[in-house]
């Protein structure tokens, strides 16, 4: 098995679980103060990494800029979707609606990055899509954003 | 709906919808080009920088709403928003890693965004929820794209 594929795993099983404790948490508390938390913890998280890890700051000014700009626009896509729950749109459609971003990652990353997919994973791709926007169409409470 | 929304007669809650796949979408790309020149735990570093501003914001949004929220009510829903960041976070981690390990990123953003298979497997196994008919069609067919995908 490839190691990148493991990893991958491993984001999307601990992912999941955020979808369990997030819907604990705003069963509690407001969506902002739970937004609010989850970047405390990721303020927590970096601290002990810059203390246990040694990293080496030898970086190009792109990367750096890109890292930067991954967490912003992931953060703020986390606000917005907070925003479109919010303003009425009902929860299984706000949610297979959103589960649709891959689909730019995998357009951007085809044209601007120059990577080649495979037939099956072209197919694979669209099927992932599909099977996301499935699983959230009879959200279950625990499974909604 | 805000008069601008009322304006442009396109629903607020599609705006934001859209805007939430173009900021999403365009994450698992830069990721990308950020992990061709750093490991995991700096791509870490920095987007918890990229993320103080919005956090700056929201510690003042919530401050100006003076939620009344009661203690033991408030302290559970943090405690859980804290462990959902660790394990988010962690789940940075382990997504930067796959692209630094050579993943595409047009192949494990679409793997990555499945983890909505995961939640509704503790719901169904831990929560004791029922899963609908479209519900296992979606679970089966996640499977398959991970199949498919990992070719």
């Amino acid at each position: 098995m490839h190691t990148w594929l493991i990893y991958a795993a491993v984001a999307l099983v601990l992912w999941g679980v955020t979808g369990v404790t997030q819907k604990l948490s705003t069963n509690s508390i407001s969506s902002e103060r739970s937004f609010l938390w989850f970047c405390w913890a990721m303020v927590a998280l970096s601290s002990v990494v810059l203390f246990v890890v040694h990293p080496d700051w030898q970086l190009s000014r792109l990367v750096v800029l890109c890292s930067i700009a991954g967490g912003a626009l992931n953060g703020l896509g986390a606000w917005t979707s907070f925003r479109a729950l919010e303003s009425g749109g009902k929860a299984s459609i706000v949610i297979s609606l959103i589960s649709l971003y891959p689909l730019l990652t995998v357009v951007l990353a085809v044209l601007l990055l120059g990577e080649r997919l495979t037939g099956m994973q072209m197919a694979g791709a669209l099927v992932a899509i599909v099977a996301a926007i499935l699983l959230s169409l009879e959200a279950t409470p625990a499974a909604q954003v | 709906m805000s008069e601008l929304g009322r304006a442009r007669k396109i629903p607020l809650w599609l705006l934001w919808s859209v805007a939430t796949i173009v900021l999403w979408g365009t994450w698992g790309f830069v990721s990308k080009i950020a992990s061709a020149g750093m490991d995991a735990y700096i791509n870490q570093l920095l987007y918890t920088a990229g993320l103080l501003p919005l956090l700056i914001f929201v510690a003042w949004t919530v401050r100006r709403a003076r939620l009344n929220e009661a203690s033991d009510k408030r302290r559970k829903g943090v405690f859980w928003a804290f462990l959902t960041g660790i394990l988010g976070g962690v789940g940075n981690l382990a997504f930067f890693q796959a692209l630094v390990k050579g993943g595409k990123a047009s192949v494990v953003a679409p793997v990555t965004a499945l983890f909505p298979m995961v939640t509704v497997l503790l719901a169904l196994v831990f929560l004791g929820e029922r899963l609908g008919k479209v519900q296992w069609l979606g679970l089966m067919l996640a499977f398959v794209a991970i199949y498919l995908l990992s070719a």
